[in-house]
């Protein structure tokens, strides 16, 4: 009879054999439970514990790999900025020298905005008329020439850099002092052109390159770039030298603006942190003539105002006979 | 061979129930992988292995519980049988049908728990009921009910509807 009622009814048969079992489990007393508890713990659960065990250190360890890969982006990140505010630290700390060697002619700016152009060629500063700045003003870096100002609003100014082809600079190759002019040209490859040098002239790979003050807008003795390449042109008459500026202009934030637009003595410069900028275009021998360029260190740094010049354009500058 | 795959399915919710659980936490409100397994063990398979899988994951849950030894047993074994015999007919594929069900079997074994936990006292029933219970079953639902949906867009072997 029972076999017939369990063959028919083997679920709810099954379900009392289950329900009694754990309710005669529930009776024991905490002594026997515990005992039962021990057993199936040492017997069924052991494999079990020693398999979650293992899961869960790998688990764990990788649960605490992300959080440290978290907190190591975190760190990161503020390291990165402290880097950032380390180097911007120091590059107001060498623009602030070059103001305190020159106090009365020079204004320190924030670079606000750079040209549309993928070739660049100008910047905005955050300074204008009412601090100051004139057109034609010359822009600086501690590293060298940045450009010209080209329009004056009351809090800000436009900046013509090095690398627009209406800022031709008077300059001088500091070793040879061979005059010339230097100029942003188009072309495939666009670079700086030192314009205007007899094919007889002394300018060599490695020579730095300063602003000589003729052309009544830049101050003598700014350093500008040195040359990386010279050739005969194509006439036989004058000489081809490319010159790469001593400003990465990629990179400009801040800017001194010297106050005094047109020629005359221009600020003491100071002496480059490195070698720069490159090894190829900056031979050995060439680094002592760039920390004391001969204009800045024959003559003392001595602001001199200049008498009145009419502001001249760029192609007055270019053309005149320099 | 459909016994091993039992075993191994099982030993993998005792694993994600021991590792991962508590650290996918919510306020202090965890999913319970081992009833949700129960239920749907017995969803799948009927009531005999449903009765037998029910007692054999209360009771390795009963060793390390606080309650008494057999408790958990209890309320699984009851859950997974009525969950055998109500589920037998409906849809279970559908995404509303699996919710309710998960759901409301849950709810009753948690009252069985519960019930015999507070020895009568209503008012404590009520609040682990309210606070423990229902945001756990919650929980749990929403959890297994997404992870069957992902297991079958992923592999149909994993899920213990071949039979049944």
């Amino acid at each position: 009879m029972f076999r017939l009622l369990f063959a028919r009814r083997a679920d709810w048969a099954a379900l009392t054999i289950a329900c009694v079992l754990s309710v005669t489990l529930m009776l024991l007393d905490r002594g026997q439970q515990a005992r039962a508890a021990w057993f199936l713990q040492h017997t069924v659960l052991a494999p079990v514990d020693a398999v979650v065990g293992w899961v869960d250190a790998g688990v764990g360890v990788y649960w605490e790999n992300q959080k440290l890969k978290k907190r190591l982006a975190q760190v990161q990140i503020e390291a990165d900025a402290t880097r950032s505010e380390r180097l911007e630290n120091a590059r107001l700390r060498r623009l602030l020298a070059l103001s305190q060697e020159n106090p009365s002619d020079l204004t320190a700016a924030r670079v606000t905005s750079r040209s549309l152009d993928r070739l660049g060629g100008s910047l905005t500063i955050d300074e204008g008329s009412r601090e100051g700045i004139l057109p034609n003003g010359a822009v600086i870096t501690p590293e060298g020439l940045v450009g010209r100002i080209e329009r004056v609003a009351p809090h800000e100014a436009r900046v013509l850099t090095l690398l627009h082809r209406d800022c031709a600079v008077a300059v001088r190759v500091g070793r040879s002092r061979v005059d010339g002019v230097l100029q942003w040209e188009f072309g495939e490859n666009p670079v700086l052109s030192l314009l205007y040098v007899s094919s007889q002239e002394d300018v060599k790979p490695g020579d730095w390159v300063f602003t000589s003050g003729l052309g009544g807008i830049f101050p003598e003795g700014v350093r500008v770039g040195t040359v990386t390449r010279v050739g005969i042109a194509e006439n036989g008459l004058m000489k081809d030298v490319q010159v790469k500026p001593a400003v990465n202009f990629r990179s400009l934030e801040e800017v001194l603006v010297s106050l005094r637009a047109g020629a005359g003595r221009g600020p003491r410069m100071l002496p480059l942190e490195s070698s720069e900028p490159d090894s190829a275009a900056a031979p050995a021998s060439a680094p002592a003539a760039v920390a004391a360029p001969a204009p800045v260190t024959k003559r003392p740094a001595v602001v001199v105002t200049p008498p009145p010049v009419p502001a001249p354009s760029e192609s007055t500058e270019s053309g005149d006979g320099q | 061979m459909k016994g091993l795959r039992d075993a191994l399915v099982l030993l993998v919710v005792l694993i994600l129930q021991a590792t991962v659980v508590h650290r996918i936490e919510i306020a202090g409100v965890r999913p319970d992988l081992l009833v949700a397994f129960v239920v749907y063990f017995g969803w799948m398979r009927g009531p005999i292995p449903g009765v037998i899988g029910g007692f054999t994951v209360g009771l390795l849950q009963d060793i390390d519980a606080p309650g008494p030894l057999g408790l958990n047993a209890l309320a699984k074994t009851v859950v997974s049988f009525i969950v055998a015999k109500a589920g037998f007919r409906v849809h279970r594929s559908n995404v509303g049908v699996r919710f309710v069900l998960f759901l409301t079997a849950m709810l009753v074994h948690d009252l069985i728990y519960f019930g015999f936990y507070t020895s009568g006292d209503v008012g404590g029933l009520v609040r682990q009921f309210v606070f423990v219970a229902l945001p756990s079953a919650l929980y749990t639902t929403v959890l297994v009910v997404l992870l069957l949906a992902t297991v079958e867009a992923t592999s149909r072997t994993l899920l213990l509807t071949d039979e049944g």
